[in-house]
């Protein structure tokens, strides 16, 4: 997929797990795994809104083009 | 989703269970009443009020051929019915917006275009062999319901694709 979904290392670099993460920006467990395993189809501004705000981050830090033949 | 749906659903099970069968009977009953006209054949001209053989017997070939159309029918209509069936079993299962139903309901819609046309040849054959003695009213010909059902059906099964794709983006959103 050319949309990278970057989670997994933020929360790496902030010491969180994926559990801690969900109980705080109110997001069912199964979704955020559906997000940071990269099978979601759409990521709401929402929720993007609530993991950067959490995470301290920006979309940027979050997602991460990569041209599909790179 | 309202929760009214929960006595209709049952209902329209049976309904279409109902249906299947009586459709076998009404295509085992068209094969009797086809496969006698060979059998008995001045039986025949006797049910449809006929004295004269010579001038029957395009009336009787009619006659089968209208038979034999409405013995067609009977895989048609099974197929639609069976259709049917596994779409209202996944509504029951609360999973309708898949694409398998956008697929059945666009056979099902070609399937009622069948039986329209089938409708217009009994139609015609009907015509064809009435006289002006012997007047054949048959029940078919062009149903303007039946043909605005055959297009409100291409349009619907049109309607769950594009549902289904929309749901399918809504699962995959987080």
């Amino acid at each position: 997929m050319a949309i990278v979904v970057k989670l997994d290392e933020l929360l790496h670099q902030r010491r969180m797990s994926l559990t801690e993460l969900a109980n705080q920006i109110d997001i069912t467990l199964a979704n955020l795994s559906i997000l940071k395993t990269g099978k979601a189809r759409a990521i709401r501004f929402s929720t993007l809104e609530a993991i950067c705000s959490v995470l301290a981050c920006q979309p940027g830090d979050l997602l991460e083009f990569q041209p599909d033949g790179g | 989703m309202p929760r009214n749906q929960s006595t209709a659903l049952p209902v329209a099970y049976v309904v279409l269970r109902i249906l299947i069968v009586l459709n076998w009977v009404y295509g085992a009953m068209l094969l009797a009443l086809l496969s006698y006209t060979f059998v008995n054949e001045q039986w025949t001209f006797r049910a449809l009020g006929i004295a004269a053989v010579d001038q029957s017997m395009p009336v009787v070939w009619g006659m089968r051929a209208v038979a034999a159309l409405g013995i067609l029918t009977v895989p048609i209509n099974l197929a639609m019915l069976t259709r049917l069936l596994a779409m209202v079993g996944t509504v029951r299962a609360g999973n309708p917006f898949v694409a398998a139903n956008a697929y059945r309901l666009n056979a099902i819609a070609w399937m009622l275009l069948g039986l329209q046309l089938i409708s217009l040849v009994i139609a015609a054959i009907g015509k064809a062999i009435s006289t002006s003695q012997h007047s054949f009213h048959l029940d078919a010909g062009f149903s303007p319901g039946g043909w605005l059902a055959v297009i409100l059906t291409f349009v619907l099964a049109r309607v769950f694709a594009e549902g289904t794709l929309m749901r399918e983006d809504l699962e995959g959103t987080v």
